[in-house]
């Protein structure tokens, strides 16, 4: 029966992000549509050492240290100058990155002729899959913010 | 993925490391899709999506990381039923109207034959035969009251096939 045409259905990126973030306690979920394509849009937020760092401030001065598949390792300073080894997950409409302090979770999927953008991350409760409740909508909303600037300003 | 290495991650994610949830999820997501997709089926991505919120957000409460494919079909078919069921009016599930193991409608059409029966009876389908359970423990896991005896089943079924004959 398993050979047979069953009814199929695939989760977007953004979904998964929705399902990720509802275990991590304190983990808001802000999304945004941007008025451009994918590619573009994706290209700014896969640009690690460039972009990304302008857009997620939460992450400065990024450096990849290495990558084995979708894997990724970086080093990467806090806004308050800490340094952190950051490991993660990035792969087409998906980053999901963390380091002992730091949790972010970054979306994207085609719509149309646009993109739908999710964001999630703030400072990580040491050893619980949680948050600290402090400041994480408002990064949020900044972070797409900034994005959609410089989509804008075709940057 | 060896059981192993899913109770390793399943362990892992318990402990707050985000990564290792997001490896489960890689390797739940297909399985609960899977799942959910045959019962809810145009809403199968709202379903998949509520079945793995449910289940990451009990995460912590499952006491033994090994039961992960057994906790996680359970919720997924138990959600599936309850977004395909929204609105609609429930009645209890006669089992009796399910199509038999190896009917060949269901390997001409299973969508066709999906859309005739009740979410209920779809779940007890994916159930017996995507996860080879027989049909009363489907229905018990469900949660779903199957009375049913095998003559009636005998019945319907060939009523099912020569309606699909026909």
């Amino acid at each position: 029966m398993v050979g047979m045409n069953w009814p199929t259905s695939e989760l977007d990126t953004v979904a998964r992000l929705r399902v990720l973030a509802a275990g991590v306690r304190g983990a808001h979920i802000t999304e945004q549509v941007i008025d451009a394509p994918f590619d573009d849009v994706w290209a700014m937020l896969a640009d690690l050492e460039g972009d990304f760092g302008e857009i997620v401030t939460d992450m400065q001065g990024v450096t990849v240290l290495g990558r084995d598949g979708d894997r990724v390792t970086l080093r990467a300073r806090s806004r308050f100058g800490m340094r952190a080894r950051i490991e993660g997950t990035q792969r087409p409409g998906w980053c999901w990155l963390q380091s002992r302090f730091l949790l972010i979770g970054i979306a994207a999927a085609p719509l149309g002729a646009q993109t739908l953008v999710a964001f999630t991350g703030g400072v990580r409760i040491p050893g619980r899959a949680a948050l600290v409740p402090v400041g994480v909508r408002r990064e949020g909303r900044h972070s797409l913010a900034r994005l959609a600037q410089r989509v804008d300003a075709g940057h | 993925m060896s059981d192993e290495r899913t109770a390793r991650l399943v362990r892992a994610a318990q402990n707050g490391d985000t990564l290792a949830m997001n490896d489960l999820l890689d390797e739940l997501c297909p399985y609960v899709e899977r799942i959910c997709a045959p019962i809810a089926l145009q809403q199968g991505e709202d379903a998949a999506q509520e079945a793995l919120t449910a289940i990451f957000r009990g995460l912590r409460s499952l006491k033994e990381p090994a039961a992960i494919y057994g906790w996680a079909r359970t919720v997924a078919a138990r959600e599936a039923v309850r977004i395909a069921r929204r609105g609609a009016r429930s009645e209890p599930a006669d089992l009796s109207e399910l199509p038999a193991r190896g009917d060949p409608q269901l390997a001409t059409d299973v969508h066709d034959v999906l859309t005739r029966l009740t979410p209920e009876h779809r779940a007890v389908l994916v159930l017996r035969d995507l996860e080879g359970m027989d049909e009363q423990t489907a229905a018990a896991q469900l949660g779903i009251q199957a009375g049913t005896v095998k003559s009636r089943l005998h019945r319907a079924r060939e009523k099912f096939r020569k309606a699909w004959s026909a």
